[in-house]
């Protein structure tokens, strides 16, 4: 799960520009697991893990979810569980909403087109031959 | 060491590295992290140092949490010392939050200076002004001697109102552009 801390600092390797990919997608992902309804934290990693590949080091979606609330865009309660304890419930605001739709439009756009610039790099038999 | 002495110095470091924020924000992370810890042991029996590996050093932690909140508070902010702070923060991640902290520190000084004129004027008026010697520049601001004739003092008591507005713009101007490049710089964080 922390393998994507370990890459290296320095320079544009390609290990490097993917996390940077992942880190860019994981706030729309994290927007996107409240879609349906409130999650705590260890309910959204666990989303996350089954329905992306964007493994992350498990403790950077907490600050995340603590940024995207102070920007107004979640909001959480503390709810009394069975467990014992409390957990932390987040769920998206009208904004958060907003936004992600906007986010997910936006990706959506962004990924068909460079998928049709990509098509002939995926295929090289083709077009080198 | 026993399971809870584990999660308890783990929170400990957390608590510590977490220290600029308010009492109220940290209390709030620490139950939070405190609950995922014992939520995931419960989930999947595995042993407390696998748990908190996954959730990286405490310290690391922390400092995700602080730079978050840093640089989205700061860009609500109007204090200087918030909003430096926070694109000191930026310019060790690239070129652009060097430039902005640097445009930052020059806009400060710049529009401190001019008040700190307009405001010393009344104290020591022959020391303070604008000197123009045949139509040129010479000099501008508190001087010790102030330039000697030929050259004039030319604005007189008008310095103090000119002084004011002009400075008080380079701060304004300053403190919104600190703003923009704030929120900018997370959209582009953000967003790919």
């Amino acid at each position: 799960m922390a393998k994507s801390r370990a890459l290296p600092v320095d320079g544009d390797q390609p290990d490097r520009w993917e996390a940077q990919l992942r880190k860019g997608a994981l706030e729309m992902a994290t927007l996107a697991s409240l879609w349906q309804g409130r999650l705590y934290g260890l309910e959204i990693i666990r989303f996350l893990e089954n329905h992306s590949r964007l493994v992350l080091a498990e403790g950077t979606i907490y600050p995340i979810l603590n940024r995207l609330k102070t920007e107004g865009l979640l909001t959480s309660v503390w709810v009394e569980a069975e467990a014992g304890h409390p957990r932390k419930y987040y769920s998206l605001t009208d904004a958060g909403r907003q936004r992600l739709r906007v986010m997910a439009e936006a990706w959506d756009a962004f990924s068909r087109s460079l998928t049709h610039l990509l098509e002939p790099v995926l295929k090289p038999q083709e077009t080198t031959k | 060491m026993t399971t809870e002495m584990q999660i308890d110095s783990y929170l400990t470091a957390l608590r510590l590295h977490l220290g600029p924020l308010t009492i109220a924000e940290r209390e709030e992370i620490v139950r939070e992290i405190s609950a995922h810890v014992r939520d995931s042991a419960e989930e999947s029996g595995g042993s407390i140092e696998a748990i908190l590996a996954r959730l990286g050093p405490a310290e690391e932690l922390a400092g995700q949490y602080r730079a978050g909140l840093l640089i989205s508070r700061a860009s609500r902010s109007f204090s200087p010392l918030v909003l430096l702070r926070a694109t000191f923060r930026l310019a060790t991640k690239g070129f652009f939050g060097v430039l902005v902290f640097f445009l930052g520190v020059f806009g400060y000084l710049m529009g401190g200076g001019m008040v700190l004129v307009a405001l010393v004027k009344p104290i020591m008026p022959v020391n303070t002004g604008m000197w123009f010697e045949n139509g040129r520049l010479v000099s501008s601001g508190i001087l010790f001697p102030p330039p000697a004739s030929p050259a004039q003092e030319v604005l007189g008591l008008w310095l103090i109102p000119l002084a004011l507005v002009a400075g008080s713009l380079t701060l304004l101007f300053t403190t919104f552009a600190i703003r923009l490049s704030l929120r900018l710089s997370r959209q582009w964080q953000s967003r790919l």
